[in-house]
């Protein structure tokens, strides 16, 4: 909290927004900052209050599978003829600042760890709110939807199509990480970044499991075998904190 | 298990969509239609030695590159892209999902091009 902490001030935000937009510059490549030039621009047009690049790039630690992610507050602009994977997730300022209070983590990543290239206010207020409120994610709604995850990956496994099952797997298991980081009061970083994590706090099967969704192919009754090492996971995990 | 046919897996996932449209499951339907879409476009992509690895930016270039080529008589390289975005939406974000247009529509076009892959068996 204390980085949040020394944001608050106009200096303290200026020396923030000025630190990431050099940090978007060293981190992206010419065409990724080309691209990101382009979806700021249109975001801009469209009356955006805030814009930040946010994932993987924004933590250095792109993966061949890691998209181009922004967080627009405003209307969403339209990427869909910019090349590779773009993904914008817009909100509205009042909505912003309703999901942090409600506990969302993807809010308050975007402001602990995004690249904020402009800001007419919302995205300050709302590290004002968490300085201030001392806010937290709320780790149980990451895993009370993991249900909804775990029969779309059961059907896509019964299916048989491998690559829709990994890439849903892959979701669920950055969800659970994301909800068991949280509960033990460590916040998520970046995809690549969560097995290490999740190995400081005892989990290693499971961050086995998630690095193994990200770079490799594993087959059908291998993402059966990851589903249950999760399953493992969370059950011990529940019974730690009954207990 | 050898891999299912990518033609064959574009048809279930159609049919699965159809069906959660019909009940009004939209994550359910948006999920299926991304599916059905991509492995359609890598069917025709694979038959025509065009590029799609992993990445689900290439499967979206790779579609356009099929109308480019006169192999596919629209892009759906955009509809690609905005089910990529919904889906994500819904499975990371736990928001609802922007569609342009109704889902209906959406399951029209996802229709023909699945038929447009099976025809070019």
């Amino acid at each position: 909290m204390s980085a949040l902490s020394a944001q608050v001030s106009d200096a303290g935000w200026t020396r923030r927004t000025r630190a990431d937009k050099s940090r978007a510059e060293r981190y992206q490549t010419p065409e990724q900052r080309a691209i990101t030039a382009t979806v700021l621009r249109r975001a801009i047009d469209l009356g955006a209050s805030g814009f930040a690049l946010t994932g993987s790039t924004a933590r250095r630690r792109r993966t061949p599978i890691s998209d181009l992610d922004y967080h627009v507050i405003g209307k969403r602009p339209d990427v869909t003829d910019l090349p590779g994977d773009v993904d914008v997730v817009a909100t509205s300022a009042a909505r912003f600042r309703s999901r942090l209070i409600e506990g969302d983590d993807f809010s308050q990543w975007t402001l602990r760890f995004g690249c904020i290239l402009h800001d007419t206010g919302p995205m300050r207020e709302g590290v004002r709110l968490i300085v201030e409120r001392d806010l937290w994610p709320d780790a149980q709604r990451k895993l009370d939807s993991l249900s909804v995850h775990r029969a779309e990956v059961d059907r896509l496994i019964q299916m048989g199509d491998q690559s829709a099952a990994q890439e849903q797997l892959r979701a669920m298991l950055t969800t659970a990480a994301r909800g068991l980081l949280l509960g033990a009061e460590a916040f998520p970083l970046a995809r690549k970044e969560l097995p290490a994590q999740l190995e400081r706090l005892g989990f290693e099967a499971l961050a086995q499991a998630l690095d193994g969704m990200i770079d490799a192919t594993p087959q059908l009754d291998e993402l059966e075998a990851a589903l249950r090492v999760l399953d493992g996971t969370l059950a011990t995990s529940s019974a730690l904190s009954h207990a | 298990m050898s891999p299912k046919d990518k033609r064959q897996l574009a048809r279930e996932h159609l049919e699965a969509a159809q069906g959660a449209v019909v009940d009004e499951r939209v994550n359910d339907a948006v999920n299926a239609l991304f599916y059905a879409a991509e492995a359609a476009v890598v069917a025709l992509a694979d038959q025509h030695d065009i590029d799609t690895q992993r990445h689900h930016g290439f499967k979206a270039d790779a579609a356009t590159e099929l109308n480019e080529k006169g192999l596919l008589s629209e892009d759906y390289g955009p509809i690609l892209r905005m089910l990529n975005q919904a889906r994500k939406d819904i499975w990371y974000e736990g928001e609802e999902p922007e569609l342009g247009g109704g889902l209906g529509d959406v399951l029209a076009e996802v229709e023909d091009l699945v038929q447009a892959a099976e025809a070019s068996e």
